[in-house]
């Protein structure tokens, strides 16, 4: 018998699921949509307001604004601060994420000096090596910001173009391929 | 209503109980529909199309709101799963019935292809499957509207897999792509996993039942979940136990014939409790086997970026979903493993983006990656059939209960040195389709992963071996049938819905034919 079976189901969930569901609504969402409350009317609800502010940079860092509007004018932050609000664990990440970021002055740096910084957090989160609490907490945010800013009006329908939800009389045949 | 005695109580509204509820009252039966969750109307209840920036927490949740259903495994709604499946209507092949016939392990069902040809026949004509005739050895062709063309990300897989000497052939869906009887064509809008509110995809509710309560012969009675079959001395179902999902006050039905169709788990879960002086070890289980032979499918997903498609205009090829299939290609080829697989891909809707976050970087470059490959996304999930083995199925969590009150259904599964090789197999297949398409893999699944629930409640010709005979009539109980995919005996590595409905509809004749005898 292998090592694979129904007892690992719950160390998979940590990593989410590619399809099961057939990409409704997310195709890994782990950290996604993890609840339907609605958002509170002022944000920050759950940051104090240092900590809101550190945490809108770092969205802004990830997603800028370039031609197109960036994560913090779609309105990431708040979001961002709903779903820390419900979940402990995740709290707990960004205590000590931020923690980690006031020690090594953050928001004096200018703008190489945090990307020098953040660089080899996103480039761990990316690879998978989340043994470190700082990528940890990096990967958080960067997960939270991607979710945030690419289901917002502006991330969707704006910036990717989004086209579904038109009725078609057909489908029509590819003709480029 | 404790007071009437119907012909035949189905317990569920799905593929299984709502193909043969429909059936059985068109054929003179008095037919009661027991349903755990609520009414369903199709056509305002789900969020089709809904977005995720309507919700505040952008999860699209299943129903509009203040709409009752589909909230847990007793109370998904009228239609069942059937309202929410992705209609991949694939016939089995003699392969798929007599594996064991041709490479001598799991176990065969006890008739063949030909016996279920005709079931799989009518069940086309009535509900309308879409698809090319292919001519395939593994995935005979049916009667079929004629098939949704590809889009042109399918053209690349295609293109791809043919170096490699794969097909990818259309899919076959119960989808409309003509006008059927008050049904309109498929007009690829919306999201067809949370509810098809045009019904152009099939659904129990709206294309089987609804027209069947036209006959006075059907009663569908939603809200109620049952939690006991009670048994009489002579071993026949005589009462129905359940209660109002809202009130929970209890009542009890009472049926000539009985029918199971919760779908696998929830059914094997119904008959555990039903436990008597009788049968200790729950209804229908003098076998012992009960719970047993859980052969749930199998799958490995994969996303992927076409880069053919990368920094191409976003495109609207969301309604439908997935417009192509890969059929088995490895029951005729050398290999070190029993049976094989079959993958579903490109089944993504654009309006989500989930994968944006596995996306390497940060920054500008990072959020230009993202927009670039936008049309380039695709899915792509290889599903295998695993053999039955003791460490394999399901059973009542002795603890944990819903939120009802009543014990969960608890799945094990663990895959044998054989199965684990043909999931290192259909991965490496994959992985090699989708750099032949010249695909680049952006996130996988670290493990192997379940879908498509299947076994429990074997059908076979030995009652020491099997739970339900070749009717899906239980060798212990006269009066009892289970119609689900929990009576397959083996799994295949296509998605079973089609062959439940068609199995449901070869048991409604047998019932209704036992009915006429008085032999119920």
């Amino acid at each position: 018998m292998s090592t694979y079976s129904s007892d690992r189901r719950s160390l998979l969930k940590i990593f989410g699921a590619i399809g099961a569901t057939c990409a409704y609504p997310f195709a890994s969402d782990e950290l996604y949509g993890q609840t339907t409350a609605p958002l509170p009317e002022t944000a920050p609800h759950f940051f104090n307001k240092s900590d809101f502010a550190v945490i809108s940079h770092l969205v802004g860092l990830i997603i800028p604004e370039t031609d197109s509007v960036g994560a913090v004018r779609a309105g990431v932050p708040e979001y961002i601060d709903m779903v820390i609000a419900r979940n402990a664990e995740q709290q707990a990440v960004v205590a000590d994420g931020l923690h980690w970021l006031a020690a090594k002055n953050f928001m004096q740096l200018d703008d190489a000096a945090q990307y020098a910084l953040l660089e080899p957090l996103c480039e761990a989160a990316d690879s998978g090596n989340l043994r470190a609490r700082n990528v940890q907490f990096f990967a958080l945010v960067k997960n939270l910001t991607a979710d945030g800013y690419y289901t917002s009006r502006t991330g969707l329908i704006d910036e990717l173009g989004y086209k579904g939800n038109t009725p078609h009389t057909g489908f029509p045949e590819c003709r480029e391929h | 209503m404790a007071g009437k005695l119907y012909d035949v109580v189905v317990i569920g509204s799905g593929a299984g109980g709502g193909t043969l509820s429909a059936r059985l009252a068109h054929l003179g039966a008095d037919v009661l529909v027991l349903e755990g969750g609520p009414k369903i109307d199709t056509r305002t209840d789900f969020n089709t199309h809904a977005l995720p920036f309507q919700f505040p927490s952008r999860h699209i949740p299943i129903m509009k709101p203040g709409k009752p259903g589909f909230d847990g495994e007793r109370s998904r709604g009228l239609g069942g799963k059937t309202q929410l499946w992705n209609a991949v209507a694939l016939r089995f092949s003699e392969r798929d019935f007599k594996g064991r016939q041709y490479d001598g392990v799991g176990q065969d069902w006890p008739f063949g292809y030909a016996e279920m040809a005709p079931y799989y026949d009518r069940i086309e004509r009535e509900v309308g499957v879409c698809g090319n005739y292919d001519h395939l050895e593994d995935l005979p062709d049916g009667i079929f509207l004629p098939p949704v063309p590809l889009k042109c990300t399918d053209r690349a897989i295609q293109d791809g897999a043919r170096t490699l000497g794969v097909p990818v052939i259309h899919v076959r869906k119960a989808t409309l792509s003509r006008p059927k009887a008050a049904r309109p064509a498929c007009h690829f809008c919306g999201n067809c996993m949370s509810g098809c509110d045009v019904v152009a995809k099939y659904n129990s509710l709206d294309v089987q039942m609804t027209p069947a309560l036209k006959t006075g012969k059907l009663t569908l009675q939603s809200n109620s979940i049952v939690y006991e079959l009670a048994v009489s001395d002579e071993a026949r179902v005589n009462e129905i136990r359940y209660f109002d999902r809202e009130t929970r006050a209890q009542n009890v039905a009472r049926g000539k014939v009985i029918v199971v169709a919760c779908a696998c788990a929830q059914s094997v879960a119904l008959l555990l409790m039903s436990k008597s002086s009788r049968f200790p070890a729950g209804l229908a289980n003098s076998s012992g086997e009960l719970g047993k032979n859980f052969v749930p499918h199998i799958n490995a997903g994969f996303e992927a970026f076409l880069t053919d498609f990368i920094g191409k205009p976003s495109n609207d090829d969301e309604g439908f979903l997935d417009h192509a299939y890969i059929p088995s290609f490895m029951h005729t080829k050398k290999r070190d493993y029993s049976r094989s697989f079959g993958i579903q891909f490109n089944y993504q809707n654009r309006r989500s983006v989930g994968w944006a976050k596995n996306v390497k970087g940060m920054g500008k470059s990072y959020k230009e990656a993202i927009k670039a490959r936008y049309p380039a996304y695709l899915t792509f999930t290889p599903y295998q059939e695993m053999l039955p083995n003791s460490d394999s199925y399901i059973d009542l969590d002795p603890k944990a209960t819903d939120e009802y009150g009543l014990p969960r259904a608890r799945r094990h599964w663990k895959l044998s040195e054989s199965d684990m090789r043909l999931y290192d197999d259909m991965k490496k297949w994959c992985c090699a389709i989708l750099e032949a398409s010249k695909a680049e893999i952006v996130n996988r699944d670290p493990a192997p992963m379940t879908n498509h629930e299947i076994g429990g409640c074997r059908m076979g010709t030995d009652p020491k071996t099997s739970v339900v005979n070749q009717y899906c009539r239980a060798h212990d109980v006269p009066n009892l049938y289970v119609v689900d995919a929990s009576v397959f005996p083996s799994s295949s590595e296509k998605n079973p819905t089609l062959t439940i409905m068609a199995l449901a509809t070869r048991t409604a004749d047998h019932i209704a034919s036992q009915l006429q005898k008085g032999d119920a």
